[in-house]
């Protein structure tokens, strides 16, 4: 079955991890590097961490850093997401460092040169692709919602990312299944094929 | 702690040690003592390795208690990297052993008239200081492993590699952690070398029969202590982020905004960031077995240390910290996190300033001598350093040294040391704390973020041009308190959040030493140690145009941002006004 953010002339790929076996937070290094997620483009990253990431307000107060196109942002109500922007979330972080980058901060004034401003309309609309990069505690707070809603890599990405697991992690997973039909693992390691597609919508399910 | 042990070593025959009274010194711990000896005692013209100046070593004014974080230990002398005054500090467990056989602190001084190279050993009977030659050029780690089948594995040392006796300007003093291997270092500002010039390879101490220090107000004490305790394990920081990812965590923020100096500070973007990243780093160590969550040493409660395995799941070394993993990483193109802890493990052994030792590596690269990325040839110049090879001795003189011997101009130096992992054109307000630190360029000087709950100098309007100088001063003042107090400084971002969390901590000052300290007390602390500091540079030569970052800063635009930095001189020049 396909999932609504995946398109028709994706292929997709669905990852169950098996119950004893946690594998979600096997695929975090993908999110760590960024994948693509297709939304509604044109409403602020609040409304896009709400609506498009599923994210509490419990888990908002969380995300003490957003990065927008390298940007650092302080308030996310007014900083739009575009047809190919970039949104890093990080939780708090260490140092003078990590606190002159969170939002709103009392040492934002020592990244002003950096600081994310937004010049443009609000109004785009249709949909588009936006890579998001989640950060360390976020990868474990945010990742499994985002893996369950599916996210897109090329195919290089997926065959570099499963060339790289060791035998546990194939014992890890309950059923992969490809556009809708059961593949084994000995096969997907070794598929040229796959590194071939432009995009490749991936959904991993927890047990 | 009421006592200073002083040791001279150019007394007739053999080196002497006196115990005299703390006396004048009372009162004062960590870096406000090593720098009030340093400035008082110290001519500020004499030579780094003369018999002039003094290697300082002083606990904090909580070591040694049931204290937790306040196993911090300061270093202090004229540096013979910078030339000014400096103050190193390190964790490990000596700080807490020498608080507890109650010294304030070891002066070392004098100039050896012999080539001896000398051992100290000391525990509640005193102090024995006896010729081993047989130690000469050893590396940290062969060396404490010779001292603990001696000693025994109760025991912990502060040490110096061969750097240090070879008295090159990037030399560390090194601590012995829990494990009692020598991964924690008094890294900036070649202190190890200083060391070296004495001929003190090391110094062995055993609290065996020495209780804790026992608290004026025990009951007082004890509910700071648990109130402390409980801020750190709330706030996120401390609790939840230092824990699980260590300093290293700060790798993937800030490549994102473009602030992570790479190709020697040449862009704020590596392509090999997420491969080095704290994420990576701790789960690598999962997966071999070592452990991503350990303190560096006893009473410590965020543990944002670790260990690292090689692949085979032995101990390679301790997880490296950020400032290690971006010098020998980004900063000179290499993401391989294996050959990364493979350098920070002979930094540790050898005895070299991990920050210096990769900031010099990539004014290497820069000049040719290896192509960035090249990893091997990266660790191939960390031996050159250790072996003491004429490159090697170039290496080991520091960033600045090397940028002049191979005609360099992009060399990140303030006063002569290396600036650390944060570019100071994407965070310009590092920038100023980097520029007028007394220390040379150092990203603990204005690391306390404290100053705003400290109020030092009323509230800070940090959305004015001018909020900046003002942040950096008071940041400079709240963390040279700190430091004074033998605290970790990463209690700071709780204590930046929690209001409650900092007045814990004075009420553990005042009920452990009967005080009635203030917040005003504090940042009076803070300005007195900067103060004296800064008077010792200026009576040494230094100027306000040594308050300065390299010009190229101010014209090399940096990617992506193409940011230069902007802070203008005039204003650079008020920082230390009050
Ligand atoms: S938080 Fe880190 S640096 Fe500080 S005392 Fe603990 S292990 Fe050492």
């Amino acid at each position: 079955m396909r999932s609504d953010r995946s398109d028709s002339r994706e292929t997709i790929f669905r990852f169950e991890e098996a119950v004893d076996k946690p594998l979600v937070p096997r695929f975090f290094p993908l999110l760590q590097h960024g994948v693509l997620i297709r939304c509604r483009i044109g409403r602020s990253v609040a409304a896009f961490l709400r609506e498009d990431i599923g994210a509490t307000a419990e888990t908002i107060d969380m995300i003490q850093s957003i990065i927008l196109d390298g940007k650092p942002v302080d308030d996310p109500g007014a900083a739009f997401i575009r047809d190919g922007s970039t949104l890093a979330l990080s939780a708090a972080m260490p140092g003078l460092v990590g606190a002159t980058l969170r939002r709103g901060g009392t040492y934002s004034s020592f990244r002003s040169a950096i600081t994310y401003h937004e010049t443009g309309q609000a109004s785009l609309q249709g949909e588009g692709y936006v890579r998001i990069k989640l950060f360390n505690l976020l990868m474990a707070e945010l990742g499994p919602v985002v893996l369950r809603k599916g996210v897109f890599l090329s195919g290089r990405d997926v065959v570099s990312f499963m060339t790289g697991q060791s035998p546990d992690f194939w014992e890890g997973c309950r059923q992969i299944t490809l556009d809708g039909a059961p593949v084994d693992a000995a096969g997907l390691r070794n598929a040229p094929w796959l590194s071939e597609k432009d995009r490749v919508f991936l959904v991993v399910t927890g047990g | 702690m009421d006592k200073i042990l002083r040791i001279d070593v150019g007394a007739e025959g053999a080196p002497r040690a006196t115990v005299v009274p703390v006396g004048e010194y009372a009162g004062l711990g960590g870096r406000a003592l090593t720098s009030a000896i340093v400035s008082k005692e110290v001519p500020p013209l004499c030579h780094p390795l003369g018999a002039e100046n003094k290697l300082v070593i002083a606990p904090g004014l909580l070591s040694g208690t049931a204290s937790a974080m306040s196993g911090r230990i300061s270093v202090g002398g004229k540096s013979p990297l910078t030339g000014g005054i400096k103050e190193a500090n390190s964790g490990g467990q000596p700080s807490q052993v020498l608080a507890r056989l109650g010294y304030s602190a070891i002066v070392l001084e004098g100039k050896p008239n012999s080539s001896d190279l000398y051992k100290i050993f000391i525990n509640k009977d005193g102090v024995k200081i006896s010729v081993d030659n047989s130690l000469k050029m050893l590396p940290n780690y062969d060396l404490i492993a010779k001292m603990k089948a001696e000693y025994g594995d109760k025991v912990s040392c502060i040490s110096i590699g061969p750097v240090g006796e070879m008295k090159m300007a990037s030399a560390t003093v090194a601590f012995t952690d829990m494990e009692q291997r020598p991964t924690r270092h008094a890294g900036r500002g070649g202190l190890g070398a200083v060391m070296g010039s004495k001929n003190i390879k090391v110094i062995v101490l055993d609290d065996t029969g020495m209780p804790m220090r026992p608290p004026k107000d025990p009951e007082k004490f004890k509910d700071a202590n648990k109130r402390f305790v409980d801020g750190l394990k709330n706030h996120p920081v401390t609790g939840q982020g230092l824990p699980a990812y260590g300093t290293n965590v700060l790798t993937n923020i800030l490549n994102e905004v473009g602030g992570y100096p790479t190709y020697n500070f040449k862009q704020g973007r590596f392509d090999g960031a997420s491969k080095i990243s704290g994420e990576t780093q701790a789960e690598t160590e999962k997966t071999r077995g070592a452990n991503p969550t350990h303190g560096c040493h006893r009473g410590c409660v965020i543990q944002c240390s670790g260990t690292y395995n090689d692949k085979d799941g032995h101990f390679l070394t301790k997880q490296p910290e950020y400032e290690t993993v971006w010098a020998h990483g980004g900063n000179c193109g290499i993401s391989d996190l294996d050959k990364i802890a493979m350098m920070d493990f002979l930094d540790d052994t050898y005895g070299i300033d991990t920050i210096e030792m990769g900031a010099t590596i990539a004014v290497a690269m820069e000049a040719g001598l290896a192509k960035f990325g090249d990893a091997d040839a990266a660790i191939q110049m960390i031996h050159e350093v250790g072996k003491g090879t004429h490159l090697g001795r170039i290496l080991g003189s520091g960033a600045a040294v090397t940028g002049k011997a191979f005609g360099i101009e992009r060399v990140p130096v303030v006063k002569g040391q290396a600036m650390p992992a944060y570019d100071p054109r994407a965070v310009q307000g590092i920038g100023v704390t980097y520029a007028t630190s007394p220390m040379g360029a150092d990203h603990t000087a204005g690391y306390a973020v404290t100053a705003n709950v400290l109020k030092v100098g009323g509230d800070v309007n940090a959305l004015k041009p001018e909020g900046q100088i003002e942040l950096s001063r008071n940041l400079q003042i709240a963390t040279a308190a700190i430091d004074s107090t033998g605290m970790c400084l990463f209690i700071a971002f709780a204590v930046l959040d929690q209001p409650d969390t900092f007045q814990a901590l004075l009420d553990m000052l005042n009920a452990f030493y009967g005080l009635n300290l203030t917040g005003d007390g504090v940042t009076e602390l803070g300005k007195k140690v900067l103060s004296m500091e800064r008077d010792f540079n200026a009576r040494a030569g230094f100027t306000p145009q040594h308050d300065r970052l390299p010009d190229y800063f101010k014209t090399e635009r940096f990617a992506p941002h193409n940011v230069t930095f902007g802070v203008k001189d005039e204003d650079l020049d008020k920082v230390f006004n009050w």
